[in-house]
C-alpha cells in the first residue's frame, strides 16, 4: 500500500537546526509520521520547545545542544544518538545561518565572517555526514537530507557566503549519493525558496509578492517533502534536488507575474 | 495497522484523476497508486488497439478498491479524444483534480538517417500529446478552480544521448513546457510537475532487454540495476498530493543518482 511507504515508524532521525523554523517543523512532522527524534541546536531553550512538541505527539526526543560548526560537538551528537537509540536511520542537515548576512559589502566582510558562515552552513553538513554514515553503512540503509536554498542555484547581489555555501551543498549531496549508493544510503537535497523568518523579509515578500504562486513558503510546507525523502517512498531517488519554491526557479528571465504579450 | 496521523496529507480521498497512457507500465503504476491513495481514477489511452492492456490496468485499480473504472479508449483524433476524456471524467467521476500523462515513447536512430515522418511521430508521441493533454484537461481544471498535473518523462530530458536526438529533444521540450506552464497557471490554481525516470525495466523497452548495451549500461548505473516502474509511485503521490502545494514547475528524477554522474 502506497501510503504505508511514507511511514517513519521505527525510525530514528537526527535533525540539526531543530530549535526553530524549518527544522522544528520537520521534527514535529517526522514525529507525526512515527519517527523518534534527535534534535540539535545551539539554543537550549528553543531545543526544549521542539522536544516538548515531539513528545506531545507521543514520540521520543533527545535534545542535544550542539554547535554544528564544530566537528567535536557533531561527533558528540552522533554518539549521543547511538547511545540513546542504538541506530540512525535519517540525518537531516538543516542548520544554517545567513539570511541576515545579505547586503554586507564585499570589502566589509571579514575572514571571520566568511569562515564562520561557511563552517556553519557547509562544513557542518560534511561533519554530520562523516560521523553518521558509518552507522548507516553498518546497517546498509540510511537517508540523508541536506537543506540548501534557491540561492545555491542562483546568485544575488551582496550574497557571497550564503550563495557559495548553499551551492556547495548541492555538490556534497551528489557526491555522497554516488559514493554510498552501494550501501543503500540515499542522499538528497531540499531546495527551499522564500521562507521568510525575519521581519524585513516578511515585509518584503508580504502577500507572496515576487513568488509565482502568490504566497511565501510556510515552514510546514517542508515537512511532508522531508518525510517523503526520509521514507521508503523515495528509495530510488538519490542525489536529487527537490525545489520547493512556489515556482520561482522555474522562471527568472522576466519579473514574477510579468509576461510578454500580456498585462500582469 | 493504523497509519501515523502525519501521513494523511498524502492521501487523495475524494480526488478525481485521469491517467493518460494507462496501457503502459508507468501509467498503470500511476493509476494504481492514485487509487490506493483514495482517488477515483479514469484511465485513457492515445493509441488504437490498447483495450486489452487498459482492461488489465482497470483490474489492478479495482483490486485497489475502486468499484467502477471508466476507460476511455482512443476513438477520434488526438484533440477531440482528449476533450472527450475530460468531459467523461466530470460525468463519470464527478470531478477532475489530477492529470497524469504517461506518454513516453523512446525512439533511437542515427540523426542523419531520421526522416520527417519519424520526427512527426516522435514529437507527437512524446511532446504534442502531452501539450494537448495539458491544454484540454487543463482548461476543464481552470474552469473548476484548479488541479494538479504530473507528466511522466525521462532523464533524457536533462542530458544528451547519441542516437536519441529526437527523443532527447522531445523530452527536453516537455521539461520546459512544465516550467513555463507552471508559471502561467501558478495563480490560477494548477500546479504542474514532472517525474523523470531512469532506464526502465519494462518488457516494452527494447533497449534495456538483455544485450550488449544493457549489460554495459547496468554496470554504469549507481544502483547497478534498472528502475522498476513501481518505484516511481512515491514521487508521483508526493507531487499530486496536497502536501506538495508549494511545489510547481519542478522535476523529480527517479534514477538512483544517475544524473549526478559526470
Amino acid at each position: 500500500m502506497i501510503l504505508d511507504s511514507f511511514s517513519l515508524e521505527g525510525k530514528v532521525a537526527i535533525i540539526t537546526g531543530a530549535g526553530r523554523g524549518l527544522g522544528r517543523a520537520m521534527a514535529i512532522r517526522f514525529a507525526n509520521c512515527g519517527a523518534d527524534i534527535v534534535a540539535a541546536s545551539r539554543t537550549v531553550a528553543q531545543l526544549e520547545e521542539t522536544a516538548a512538541a515531539v513528545r506531545a505527539v507521543g514520540r521520543k526526543c533527545l535534545a542535544q545542544p550542539t554547535d554544528v560548526a564544530r566537528s567535536d560537538q557533531v561527533n558528540a551528537l552522533i554518539a549521543a544518538a547511538i547511545t540513546e537509540f542504538g541506530q540512525i536511520d535519517i540525518l537531516v542537515n538543516n542548520a544554517g545561518i545567513g539570511e541576515d548576512s545579505f547586503g554586507k559589502r564585499l570589502e566589509k566582510i571579514t575572514d571571520e565572517d566568511w569562515r564562520s558562515g561557511i563552517d556553519t552552513n557547509l562544513s557542518s553538513q560534511f561533519y554530520c555526514a562523516r560521523a553518521a554514515i558509518p552507522h548507516m553503512v553498518k546497517r546498509k540503509r540510511g537517508k540523508i537530507i541536506n537543506v540548501a536554498s534557491g540561492y545555491g542555484l542562483r546568485g544575488g547581489k551582496h550574497n557571497y557566503m550564503y550563495a557559495c555555501s548553499k551551492g556547495a551543498i548541492l555538490q556534497l549531496t551528489r557526491s555522497l549519493a554516488l559514493t554510498y549508493a552501494d550501501d543503500n544510503i540515499q542522499t538528497n537535497c531540499i531546495v527551499p525558496g522564500i521562507f521568510p523568518h525575519n521581519p524585513a523579509m516578511m515585509e518584503f515578500f508580504k502577500g507572496g509578492k515576487f513568488i509565482p504562486v502568490g504566497r511565501v513558503g510556510e515552514d510546514e510546507d517542508v515537512g511532508p517533502l522531508a518525510v517523503f525523502l526520509a521514507s521508503a517512498a523515495s528509495d530510488h531517488i538519490n542525489g536529487e534536488l527537490v525545489i520547493i519554491d512556489g515556482g520561482g526557479l522555474a522562471g527568472g528571465v522576466t519579473p514574477t507575474g510579468v509576461a510578454p504579450g500580456a498585462a500582469e | 495497522m493504523a497509519l501515523p496521523p502525519g501521513i494523511k496529507d498524502f492521501a487523495l480521498t475524494g480526488k478525481c484523476a485521469v491517467v493518460i497512457g494507462a496501457e503502459h507500465a508507468l501509467g498503470r503504476v500511476a493509476a494504481v497508486t492514485l487509487a490506493e491513495a483514495g482517488a477515483k481514477v479514469l484511465i485513457a489511452s492515445q493509441e488504437a488497439g490498447t483495450a486489452a492492456a487498459l482492461d488489465e490496468t482497470a483490474k489492478a485499480i479495482a483490486a485497489a478498491g475502486q468499484k467502477d473504472v471508466p476507460i476511455q479508449v482512443q476513438r477520434a483524433a488526438l484533440r477531440a479524444d482528449l476533450s472527450a476524456t475530460a468531459d467523461r471524467a466530470i460525468k463519470d467521476l464527478g470531478g477532475l483534480d489530477i492529470l497524469i500523462t504517461a506518454l513516453d515513447a523512446p525512439f533511437y536512430a542515427p540523426f542523419d538517417a531520421t526522416d520527417d515522418s519519424a520526427f512527426d511521430r516522435v514529437m507527437e508521441d512524446n511532446f504534442k500529446s502531452v501539450w494537448m493533454a495539458c491544454q484540454e484537461i487543463g482548461r476543464v481544471m481552470l474552469s473548476r478552480g484548479g488541479g494538479t498535473i504530473v507528466n511522466i518523462s525521462n532523464v533524457m530530458a536533462e542530458r544528451g544521448v547519441p542516437n536519441a536526438t529526437m527523443y532527447c529533444a522531445a523530452k527536453g521540450a516537455v521539461r520546459n513546457l512544465v516550467r513555463a506552464l507552471a508559471l502561467e497557471w501558478a495563480r490560477r490554481g494548477i500546479r504542474i510537475n514532472t517525474i523523470e525516470c531512469g532506464w526502465l525495466d519494462d518488457p516494452e523497452r527494447a533497449e534495456t532487454q538483455p544485450g550488449e548495451f544493457s549489460e554495459k549500461l547496468v554496470k554504469y548505473l549507481p544502483y547497478r540495476r534498472l528502475l522498476k516502474p513501481e518505484e516511481i509511485a512515491g514521487a508521483l503521490l508526493y507531487l499530486v498530493s496536497p502536501a506538495a502545494s508549494f511545489v510547481t514547475g519542478e522535476s523529480i528524477a527517479v534514477d538512483g543518482g544517475l544524473l549526478c554522474r559526470v
